[in-house]
């Protein structure tokens, strides 16, 4: 309701106010394997997050799913009454609009054979949306909230820096250098995936650690295959796991040092870990929880992370791990804070690792990305007509990065090989949801125009749909543009006038090549946007 | 070290050497005779809250068999046997104290109890029509004979017994008995016309007087008041470890119809009514008081809060206006200028009342947290919070309903909290919330701003006036993230999280406190400078006091202010000689918790709402605060300080477990701390003022206005 039409919600408010404040509160709560934690923040003027409130209560969902592949109904019923008393925080802080709060679920919920069941049960009872992540996003998340911590530190910038979590259904890695993104992926280790492994097989305390490490060892040889050892590895770790060992190891005593930034890592030796590993395994978890004040669900984890954690740095032979403070709910923070528009350096790790993929397809490099340059440039200048936010932006520009791998299996039909090969891919940062989309505007780069009865397009809702054809519709007019495959046109200029795009090229001979592609290419975007496209040479 | 027994004194006995200061003070004649008087209510309060409490569970341990031996290294047989010979010596120097200190100048100085039979006739006649019109409708007598169950009788209130000449028409031969109990009433002095002064008559024998007028045609042979202590109602949860409580878990029930613990009763009683009373009571001869004088010296409490009688009163000290708080801005305002550490009731309490008042009313205040342990009857902090939750406020209140003897005054308001909206939390399960703390929400300009209270005391604005205590305001963002954190783990929001600066019982309050004391004691070993000064109420738990020893030997200074129990030995050598307790009685009660710890020179002092005994270190949810910021640092270091400068109301406690006066040599000055801080904190006033500072108009609380 606006307020200028209706005076009587001025009088009640009282003498004059100061303005709204600009500050953003928000909210994110996480749906993990052993626990659903809730962080409440509030995003300062200058876009830094400010969190409020962390807050944090067990569950058994891991137990679920990893035993019998399903969330029994005792633990919705648990997940529900701790996301009612979640929203009545919410409340609280009147965060009440859809786009201040964000619920995610991880691979307990991810990998449940019901969690439509489940989702559809917390919509019901509490009005949350909550939304699995896939890997790729768990990943991109994660090196929103690591990345300035990585940044602040100058020896692990320049070096090749293995970031990994051992969640409780999965471990996270990351190989980074520079801020880049040079690797990562998700394998399916996870300290409470081990937990359950070991009930099911009933052995001794004393033989479980053995089972352990040779799960744990199985799954480490795969990651040192992927990322071979070398001298400049670093590892930097994170979770609840490791930083209560730190905590232990360095009982910090004194307050906090007012000179301890928040962006500080610690380091750990690693033969302290092993140490204090070897002591927590030989524990049982009651007396754990006990002795250290854990809830019943960090003490089951504990031992198995830790020996992961232990493993993984003798496997690159390091002496030294650092523990850092931030989470994956700090980067869900950070990416709300930026409003779901991804960071330029996000953006950048996102194209980075959309080249790579190019490449293992002896993509024409010089002509993707001339093409991925103009589609933009049009997105851009075209605005007003598509209004599409930054997001399809990036999608667009890495659907026309991508547009031509398909060549790679076969020149016929190679639009729909493209797609295949996109949303079968492994691209940083993009989920599944985001890989469709990518894989289905390089799809309709050419030939047929979108079609309610083609796989992909079809399983998609309206906006999506529009969105593609929209960007489709960009990214031939681009492509026309490269018709020469010699990158000529650098430059364009557009207007809309009575009916037409007209698009301007300054510093060419002839558009004659460009204007024919544009019979093939140009009737996508008629339909679409309404516009007949023009080239006119730039006098 | 190894904790061999005689390391600790008994802490029951402990206990009665605290009431046995309190006592002193009534005998002092340097104080006040109606302040003397109070003293002396004051013991006879604290020996009910003991017995129904502390010695109501060692009979449970007993009845049980257990043998098991406290730190001491006495038994519940061994240090029941210890309470009863030395509260017959305290009863004997409490009448004696009242009989013969007290009352023979209080009359002389016009402020007289009167004996039923040196009553005037005009005085007699008012008695009779009070009798008639106000006593006799509402007190029934029962009759009791030895072949009926014996009636119920309410715990710590007044009965009379009176035994009657046998029925003349009956075959049996006996004496027969009534009892009259008098219930809870608040009545319990008759006010007499006199020409000048005030002179009353207690009510028990004012139906003494009259006693024939229940049985007419009866011969009575005699009226004589009594009072029990009865083993129940108590929930002793918080008093005694889970170990012994399971002990005592058969005897729990037993409880219900309560073994009496404690017969006190008028002295002139014949051996036939107490006989008679003994065996219906089951109670045993070395729990029997014969009490020389009025029993239940408490009620004297309302007496001496008499209007006029001033030359009988110590002289006002009015809590004075803090001059950190700015009167002319809000509480928001001048918290976040600076921080604020207030002591009260020197400093008055008004603040606090202020900050909840005003946040109720503030359009930008979003939620109020808030931990009520006891407060007050028309506490204006309980109404401040109902008018917030009715102006749309999130208003937590965490309300802690076992606090002893309080619990219908705590469901009353607890139950109005609730109707208006306020999201009441009774309590954490089989843990007492005892830290008191308020967390204030407001939404500012520039972002959430979080306002905290933490105190020493409870939100009450009664016992604030005469309680000593510790308040400290601040909107420091870490302390806000911890207090955040805190409530959402008592009220179920949230598992605990480690704190950044708070600690918390019972998880890990000790481990800090031990931490900060093994540190002084490494510093000591390794040559450098280490120091100790803390102020709580009671020292009991075994483990800090082993970690005081160990400081001691190491060579660390220990300087403790012990109000009440102290079961560490200080003063003996190679064990604690480095170790110096005292204690301090005076008009206000000390109440406050401030640690200090030498740090190495970083010197770092908390707050506390705990005590260091087992009960606030496992069984009690408690904060430990540091004050970190410097004006309040440097604050609350000096007031603590003051406490050892005192000469006047402290004594030292010696190895044996005797609390010794100190004797100030000639040319040195008696300094009274308390006195020291009241005209400490006049005199920062007065010199506010002369600095320009605005006149300053306290917003009292409502009762005052």
């Amino acid at each position: 309701m606006n307020t200028k039409d209706s005076p009587s919600a001025e009088t009640v408010a009282g003498p004059s106010r100061p303005d709204p404040v600009p500050n953003r509160l928000i909210a994110v709560i996480d749906i993990g394997t052993g626990a659903i934690r809730m962080a409440i923040a509030e995003i300062k003027e200058d876009s830094t997050v400010h969190t409020l409130e962390r807050l944090s209560q067990a569950v058994t969902l891991g137990e679920d799913t990893f035993q019998t592949r399903n969330i029994q109904k005792s633990t919705m019923e648990d997940c529900v009454r701790i996301l009612k008393s979640y929203r009545r925080r919410l409340d609280e802080y009147q965060i009440t609009r859809d786009d201040q709060i964000r619920v995610v679920a991880t691979s307990a919920v991810r990998e449940a054979d019901n969690r439509l069941a489940f989702t559809d049960r917390i919509f019901i009872a509490t009005g949350f949306e909550v939304a699995p992540l896939d890997e790729a996003e768990v990943n991109r998340i994660t090196y929103q909230g690591i990345r300035p911590y990585l940044t602040a530190k100058p020896n692990l910038d320049e070096a090749r820096t293995i970031v990994t979590e051992i969640g409780g259904g999965t471990t996270e890695l990351l190989l980074v250098q520079h801020g880049d993104v040079l690797f990562s992926k998700n394998y399916r280790l996870g300290a409470l995936r081990l937990r359950e492994m070991l009930k099911g097989y009933r052995v001794p305390l004393s033989k479980e650690r053995t089972i352990m490490e040779n799960q744990i060892q199985r799954v480490i040889q795969q990651i040192v295959h992927e990322v071979p050892a070398d001298k400049s590895i670093k590892l930097v770790v994170l979770g609840g796991d490791v930083r209560f060992a730190l905590a232990q190891l360095r009982p910090d005593d004194e307050v906090l040092d007012p000179s301890d930034s928040p962006d500080e890592l610690d380091r750990l030796k690693v033969s302290e870990l092993g140490k204090f590993t070897d002591r927590i395994l030989q524990i049982s978890e009651d007396q754990l929880v006990q002795n250290y004040h854990l809830s019943f669900t960090d003490a089951e984890t504990l031992g198995p992370a830790l020996l992961a954690y232990t493993k993984l740095a003798e496997a690159y032979q390091l002496k030294y791990i650092y523990v850092t403070k931030a989470n994956f709910r700090d980067g869900l923070l950070k990416e709300m804070a930026d409003q779901n528009n991804w960071s330029d350096e996000f953006n950048r790790q996102v194209i980075r690792s959309t080249i790579d993929f190019g490449k293992r397809f002896d993509f024409d490099q010089a002509h993707a990305q001339h093409v991925a340059f103009l589609a933009d440039k049009l997105f851009q200048s075209l605005q007003n007509e598509h209004k599409l936010d930054l997001r399809n932006r990036l999608l667009l520009y890495t659907g026309a990065l991508l547009h031509e791998i398909g060549i790679y299996v076969n020149q016929r039909s190679y639009h729909k090989h493209s797609m295949y090969l996109i949303s079968n891919g492994n691209l940083f940062g993009l989920g599944q949801s985001d890989l469709l989309m990518v894989a289905l505007i390089a799809r309709y780069h050419r030939r047929a125009s979108p079609n309610a009865i083609h796989p992909g397009y079809s399983t998609l809702d309206r906006i999506s749909r529009i969105a593609i054809a929209k960007m489709a519709a960009i990214l031939r007019v681009a492509d026309a543009l490269d018709y020469s495959y010699s990158q000529r046109v650098q430059e364009i200029e557009c207007e809309i006038d009575q009916g037409q795009l007209i698009i301007s090229i300054p510093h060419v001979e002839d558009v004659s090549l460009e204007q024919i592609a544009l019979v093939e290419k140009g009737p996508l975007f008629e339909e679409v946007f309404g516009l007949k496209v023009h080239l006119r040479k730039k006098q | 070290m190894a904790s061999t027994a005689t390391n600790y004194l008994n802490r029951e006995l402990s206990w009665l050497e605290f009431n046995q200061r309190v006592l002193d003070e009534a005998h002092d004649p340097m104080n006040p005779l109606l302040e003397r008087l109070k003293f002396l209510a004051i013991t006879s309060s604290n020996l009910d809250e003991f017995f129904m409490v502390r010695v109501g569970g060692l009979h449970l341990l007993q009845t049980s068999g257990s043998k098991i031996s406290d730190p001491s290294g006495m038994t519940p047989k061994a240090t029941l046997e210890a309470i009863s010979l030395r509260v017959h010596q305290m009863m004997v120097e409490q009448y004696q104290c009242l009989l013969t200190e007290i009352e023979p100048p209080l009359a002389a100085a016009g402020f007289q109890r009167v004996n039923p039979q040196d009553l005037a006739d005009s005085q007699r006649r008012i008695v009779e029509h009070v009798f008639k019109d106000e006593i006799y409708p509402v007190l029934t007598p029962m009759a009791v004979t030895p072949e009926m169950d014996f009636p119920y009788l309410m715990n710590h209130t007044l009965n009379i017994i009176v035994r009657l000449a046998p029925d003349e028409k009956s075959k049996k031969r006996q004496d027969r008995f009534a009892i009259i109990p008098f219930g809870r009433t608040e009545f319990r002095f008759i006010t007499l016309p006199s020409e000048g002064g005030y002179q009353y008559l207690p009510m028990e024998d004012a139906v003494c007087l009259f006693i024939e007028q229940y049985f007419q045609g009866e011969h009575v042979l005699e009226s004589i008041p009594f009072r029990v202590t009865k083993n129940a109602d108590v929930s002793l949860h918080d008093e005694f470890a889970s170990d012994l409580l399971h002990q005592m878990e058969d005897m729990l029930d037993q409880r219900k119809q309560g073994d009496c613990i404690r017969l006190e009763i008028a002295e002139q009683v014949s051996v036939e009514t107490l006989e008679f009373l003994e065996r219906g009571l089951g109670v045993l001869d070395e729990n029997v008081y014969r009490i020389p004088g009025p029993l239940d010296l408490t009620a004297f409490m309302r007496l001496t809060e008499i209007s006029g009688f001033d030359a009988l009163k110590s002289e006002s000290w009015p809590s004075q206006p803090a001059p950190v708080v700015n009167p002319e801005i809000t509480m928001f305002e001048n918290i976040s200028r600076q921080d604020i550490l207030l002591c009260h009731p020197y400093e008055s309490f008004e603040p606090v009342v202020r900050l909840i008042e005003e946040a109720a009313v503030d359009p930008d205040v979003l939620a109020i947290k808030q931990i009520l342990y006891r407060t007050s009857k028309h506490s204006p902090i309980v109404a401040a919070l109902i008018r917030a939750a009715e102006q749309g406020k999130h208003v937590t209140a965490i309300v802690e309903l076992k606090a002893r003897f309080d619990e219908a005054r705590n469901i009353e308001w607890a139950k109005n909290l609730e109707h208006a909206g306020v999201q009441v939390i009774y309590g954490v399960k089989g843990l007492k919330t005892h830290a008191k703390v308020c967390c204030i929400i407001r939404r500012e300009p520039q972002g959430i701003q979080r306002y905290l209270h933490f105190g020493t005391g409870n939100y009450n604005d009664a016992t604030a006036k005469i309680y000593s205590d510790i308040s400290y305001f601040t909107c420091d963002e870490v302390l806000a993230s911890d207090a955040i954190n805190f409530f959402n783990s008592i009220t179920g929001y949230s598992q605990p999280q480690k704190y950044q600066k708070l600690e918390a019982a019972p998880i890990s309050l000790r481990d800090k406190i031990l931490d900060l004391i093994h540190h002084e004691t490494e510093r000591k070993k390794q040559g450098q400078k280490a120091r100790i000064v803390a102020k709580v109420n009671s020292l009991v738990d075994p483990q800090i006091i082993d970690a005081l020893y160990e400081a001691s030997e190491a060579g660390v200074k220990v300087k403790l202010n012990i109000r009440g129990i102290c079961c560490l030995r200080p003063g003996v050598a190679k064990l604690s000689k480095n170790i110096e307790v005292v204690s301090i009685i005076d008009r206000f009660l000390e109440h406050a918790r401030v640690l200090y710890f030498y740090h190495g020179g970083d010197e770092r002092v908390f707050i506390s709402s705990a005590d260091w005994m087992p009960r606030n270190l496992d069984r009690r949810v408690e904060l430990l605060v540091p004050i970190e910021e410097e004006n309040s640092r440097r604050k609350v270091i000096k007031i603590l300080n003051t406490y050892f400068e005192d000469n006047a109301k402290a004594r030292v406690l010696n190895g044996e477990g005797v609390y010794e006066r100190i004797t100030p040599s000639k040319e040195k000055n008696l300094v009274r701390c308390q006195q020291v801080l009241y005209e400490e904190t006049v005199a920062a006033v007065k010199q506010a003022e002369k600095a320009g500072r605005t006149v300053f108009e306290p917003h009292m609380a409502p009762e005052d206005r």
